[in-house]
């Protein structure tokens, strides 16, 4: 048995594909286009090729993300928290706080031991604590995002972010930029301004460790680190597969 | 699933035309000689009535809320009052109402709008959270000086109650009686303030026992249609008449719990709710029902609003759900303007519901938790109003508190009052990712 | 030649004091042994504590960014009420034995709570039930009531009987506080005020957490000290600061020291400010109706004036003596975001000011400020204001 587990999300469209043996066989990851539905065949084709099988193989093909309503062919579908919760179960099974970051919205997802969701929080409707404010920051730094997140690790950190809204924080960091504030620091201020964002929507269901973060925005380093100093705890972050591919497998094995 | 017998309420269009009278009442007090008044659905009501029997009050929550469910007219609203300088997260029935003066139009029960704006003779609100009678103090400024009282009933919830906490109240609606004489140069009769404050405990308390009702599987009522139920006591609660359709609707509800008829076809998850809805997207409910089989018995704000209740036990250990008594049950005779005030005071104070939480997140916690139990409700839904910061007082520390005790509790993102606060995607994103958390099917799949 | 304000010593007095709030209380702790009590709103009736040996000090923020209040406190709280939560949380305010709120705004009221149920050294907590209603006569009678019940839940607490000889001393104590602090106040009258707005931020916010005496003794020979002190700065637009508890020093410094345009705050208009000891303790030989009437009939905050029976706020006709006693040109509105009893006067305020040829600019305040967006702002809010005394 083969099953697709489809993630599309507002930036990106993910695809995990699982055999019956809960082995991952394929995976695609593609930039969300205009078109969703073109976007989503795009992602499973791809997803398809990498596993060496055809469509018709898939027995089960299973929805999550923002945009789940672009897979008119799904035969069920999934809820961000359910997915964050049983993708990061599966790779990492100490896992009790699951922190996803994603484009455009952040969640934290609290699972007992055995896998089950005890309780979870959305971020409030803002920028600061989301992909989307990283993607803005590195236009006015002008510096790769890779780049952005390694700098944050070499600063002292003694730049305070002051504005606590998207709108302000970016000509603030234009004004540190004018009084040539070193990027690495301007980086670090970043980072610690959207991890304190997280932080505050993870404390509301409570941390308790393992700690888990996955999403696109766990692979920058300069993010998890921000966040490793304002929660006081480790943050792992998936090693089996790439954290933002978590939620398509949680879909994936969802149909199981 | 089982399927449940479902009839529609007899009484649903008594409840509605009284509504709709009330508005318009209001609109034509002047063409009979009558009198307007304006305040809080809290204010004492039962002191202007005995200013004669053609006394029409407006109160502002309940047409705050009205105003929010016609979306076209509230964001007019809204826009107006933000350009003369109000914040938007001010209350947002107040900014509705503050709006619609702004603009000189006047909105009735079912949508059609009016100009001008009827004046009232004075405002006469309460005040317990930070706006009450601010609220007033500035409508009263809008429409050049309307004269304004507002009653301070600060002095702590109901199970701290002393004779010197009443007596403070009591003395402020003492002065209120010769102060509306002079506005209004009318005679005030003690045997009207009476009869309105004999009617005010028996429809709050008879509220109160209809909620009780609800306990019932399958339950009789679901609070989408509670809504229209219990403004009655926000509009108007100590005029007899609203106290004799509660009776009615009292028997109905009771009649439907024996024959086991419900709310809905199929009830398969039960749930309570936290703060006034979002007007506007009332969907919410009928998304729960649709999709999930899943009922709404309530919320502390549905059952305590209009309610009597006892409250707090005298040690302020433990919430009663129990109807508070009327003075009939309590075996108090009223014969004066003395007892009638104190009367109308000390009920107010210690059994209307939605007043004791305001000193404490403790009380609240307590409420909350007890009224899940005690109506057998698998979940709470809670509305993080970013309308009301009265509501709002507490909500996220109740809400670790039930999670702690076991209780699912989801949260979602809203306005009772402006629409433009609220995002429908994410919050059925919220109520799919917690049925699916929970493993509750969706009836459409089954 | 006298000196330059800032070389007067008892500025840099008030100042260490404002810094080291906290090293002050634990030291104040070591010498007296006694308790201290934190409190949230200025209508907690210090003298009361003062008269039974316990130091009040009052629970403020500390302006760094911070995300541990958000599992308590809703997004739409304001900040003072996050920052004051937060340094509780953060294990700041480890010294205080007790807590305690005079009732005043929701956001204020809903931290407290936190506060009481989650700073675990905290032993002891009254929550009193303050009236709203100040512009009604009731009040006063009402107050004392309460004020009586909060003077036994202190003397059961302390184990100390609070004598009238007692609490006269602390009156007397606070009394001259206010007294020495309004004469400093009203050498801003002048036209070349000697201090500044963030001057007398330091002075009053000092006051609330040390103990009155060491402050009157500062104050003064601060007062005397004044008289001699050469204005080196150009006073330019007179400003009137408006509302709750403003003590971010980075806002101050920006509006007086940071623009090309000079201004100088005249008078602040806030609990940080004046509301804070503007009226004194009138002699009354029932002592807790003393207090009651002082406290109900201060200034106001906007949370407690509203009409009662009249259409007035006591507020607003103290503003407006202000802006004449102190030849007012320009308001900087300070508004705390979310602070709904603010918001609510605003419209109002935005017209008396306007009545009275007053310029205003309102600016929201969070837990930290964003200071290049308001720098522009104020750069053209002064230069408009300058504009005006333009001819030609």
């Amino acid at each position: 048995m083969i099953v697709a587990g489809i993630d599309a999300g507002s930036k990106f469209t993910k695809v995990v594909l699982v055999n019956e043996n809960k082995e991952i066989i394929g995976t695609s990851n593609v930039r969300t286009g205009i078109d969703h539905h073109k976007t989503v065949e795009e992602a499973l084709e791809e997803a398809l090729k990498a596993a060496g099988i055809s469509r018709d193989e898939v027995d089960k093909f299973i929805a999550t993300g923002f945009g789940k309503i672009s897979v008119p062919f799904a035969d069920s579908e999934l809820t961000q928290v359910v997915a964050a919760g049983k993708g990061t179960y599966f790779v990492w099974p100490k896992v009790k706080t699951v922190i996803e970051v994603g484009a455009e919205e952040s969640r934290a997802v609290k699972v007992d031991e055995n896998g089950n969701i005890k309780d979870f929080a959305l971020a409030d409707k803002c920028a600061a604590g989301t992909g989307s404010f990283v993607d803005a920051m590195v236009r006015y730094l002008e510096v790769p995002l890779e780049e952005f997140g390694r700098m944050s690790l070499e600063a002292k950190g003694n730049i305070p972010m002051n504005a606590q809204c998207v709108i302000f924080a970016e000509s603030e960091v234009v004004s540190l930029l004018h009084n040539n504030v070193p990027k690495p620091e301007i980086s670090r201020a970043i980072h610690d301004a959207i991890a304190d964002r997280v932080a505050s929507i993870a404390r509301r269901v409570g941390i308790e460790d393992d700690v888990v973060v996955i999403g696109g925005l766990a692979n920058d380093v300069g993010f998890v680190d921000s966040l490793k100093r304002e929660l006081g705890t480790e943050v792992h972050v998936p090693d089996k597969i790439a954290p933002e591919l978590v939620p398509a497998l949680g879909a994936a094995l969802s149909g199981l | 699933m089982m399927e449940v017998k479902v009839r529609p309420l007899e009484c649903w269009n008594d409840f509605k035309k009284y509504r709709e009278r009330y508005y318009k009442n209001y609109l034509e007090a002047k063409d009979k000689g009558g009198i307007r008044w304006a305040g809080s659905a809290w204010a004492f009501d039962a002191i202007p009535h005995g200013l004669g029997e053609d006394v029409y009050p407006l109160t502002g929550e309940p047409y705050g809320a009205t105003c929010a469910f016609f979306h076209e007219f509230s964001r007019q609203c809204l826009e107006t009052i933000e350009r003369k300088g109000a914040a938007r997260d001010l209350c947002g029935y107040m900014r509705n109402y503050w709006g619609s003066i702004a603009q000189n139009k006047y909105l009735l029960a079912d949508g059609s709008i009016v100009e001008p704006f009827p004046r009232p003779d004075f405002n006469f609100t309460i005040h317990i959270c930070c706006s009450h009678a601010k609220w007033y103090h500035y409508a009263a400024e809008l429409e050049n000086g309307v004269p304004t009282y507002a009653v301070d009933i600060s002095v702590g919830p109901g199970y701290l109650l002393d004779d010197k906490k009443i007596n403070y109240v009591v003395k402020q609606l003492n002065d209120a009686i010769p102060w509306m004489e002079k506005i209004t140069g009318r005679e005030y009769d003690d045997e009207l303030l009476i009869k309105a404050v004999y009617a005010e405990a028996d429809a709050m308390s008879t509220w109160a026992k209809i909620c009780k009702l609800n306990q019932a599987r399958p339950a009789p009522l679901e609070e989408k249609s509670m809504f229209s139920l219990y403004v009655l006591n926000l509009i108007n609660r100590s005029d007899p008449e609203v106290a004799k359709l509660y009776h009615k609707l009292y028997d109905e509800v009771e009649s439907r719990v024996k024959r086991g008829i419900g709310a809905l076809t199929h009830e398969q998850f039960r749930f309570f709710t936290d703060n006034p809805p979002p007007w506007a997207f009332l969907k919410v409910y009928r998304y729960l029902e649709k999709e999930y089989a899943a009922i709404s018995l309530g919320a502390i704000y549905t059952f305590g609003l209009g309610g009597g209740w006892i409250g707090m036990d005298e040690k302020g250990e433990k919430w009663i759900w129990e109807p508070a008594p009327t003075p009939e049950e309590a075996g108090v005779e009223i014969t004066n303007r003395e007892e009638a005030l104190r009367w109308t005071a000390e009920y107010n104070l210690r059994y209307r519901a939605s007043w004791q939480h305001e000193y404490s997140h403790w009380i609240r916690k307590l409420e909350t938790y007890q009224m899940i139990k005690d109506w057998n409700a698998d979940a709470i839904i809670m509305h993080i109003n970013r309308g009301c910061e009265l509501w709002n007082m507490s909500t996220l520390e109740v809400r670790d508190y039930l999670v702690k005790k076991g209780i699912p509790v989801a949260t979602y993102e809203g306005n009772m009052a402006d629409p433009r606060d609220f995002d429908e995607a994410r919050t059925f994103n919220v109520i799919d990712s917690f049925m699916q958390s929970l493993g509750i099917e969706r009836i459409s799949e089954k | 030649m006298g000196k330059k304000v800032e070389e007067v010593p008892q500025l840099k007095q008030f100042r260490e004091w404002f810094d080291k709030r906290h090293e002050y209380a634990k030291e104040w702790k070591r010498e007296n042994g006694g308790k201290i009590v934190g409190y949230y709103c200025t209508y907690c009736p210090e003298e009361i504590l003062y008269a039974a040996g316990v130091l009040p000090v009052r629970i403020l923020g500390s302006h760094e960014p911070e995300s541990i209040t958000r599992p308590y406190l809703h997004d739409m709280y304001c900040p003072f009420c996050h920052d004051t939560l937060a340094q509780g949380l953060q294990g700041r305010y480890d010294y205080l034995d007790g807590v305690t709120l005079a009732q005043s705004c929701l956001h204020m009221r809903q931290s407290y709570f936190s506060f009481v149920d989650r700073v675990p050294n905290i032993q002891w907590s009254y929550y009193m039930h303050f009236p709203h209603g100040v512009n009604n006569p009731h009040a006063t009678p009402y107050l004392r009531w309460e004020l009586e019940k909060f003077k036994s839940a202190v003397e059961e607490w302390t184990g100390v009987t609070i004598t009238n000889k007692e609490l006269d001393k602390a009156i007397e104590i606070y009394n001259k506080n206010r007294q020495l602090m309004k004469k400093v106040f009203e050498l801003r009258r002048g036209e070349k005020p000697p201090i500044t707005g963030l001057h007398a931020m330091e002075m009053v916010v000092s006051s609330q957490v040390v103990d009155k005496k060491d402050h009157n003794e500062i104050l003064e020979s601060f007062l005397e000290d004044l008289k001699d002190v050469e204005v080196d700065r150009e006073t330019g637009t007179r400003l009137i600061l408006i509302g709750s508890e403003d003590d971010d020093r980075s806002f101050l410094e920006l509006v007086e020291y940071g623009i090309n345009y000079p201004a100088t705050f005249v008078y602040e208009e806030c609990c940080t400010g004046a509301r804070y000891f503007w009226d004194e303790v009138r002699p009354n030989e029932d002592r807790l109706m003393a207090l009651a009437e002082r406290y109900v009939k201060r200034i106001p905050c906007p949370a407690k004036d509203w009409a009662a029976g009249e259409l007035i706020r006591r507020r607003f006709q103290h503003i407006e003596k202000v802006i004449k006693d102190y030849n007012v040109q320009g308001a900087i509105i300070a508004q705390m975001k979310f602070c709904d009893p603010h918001e609510l006067d605003i419209p109002s305020l935005r017209v008396l000011f306007d009545k009275n040829n007053v310029k205003h600019l309102t600016l929201e305040l969070d837990i930290t400020q964003p200071i290049g967006q308001f720098r522009t702002r104020v750069e053209a809010f002064l230069e408009a204001l300058g504009e005006e005394d333009l001819f030609f």
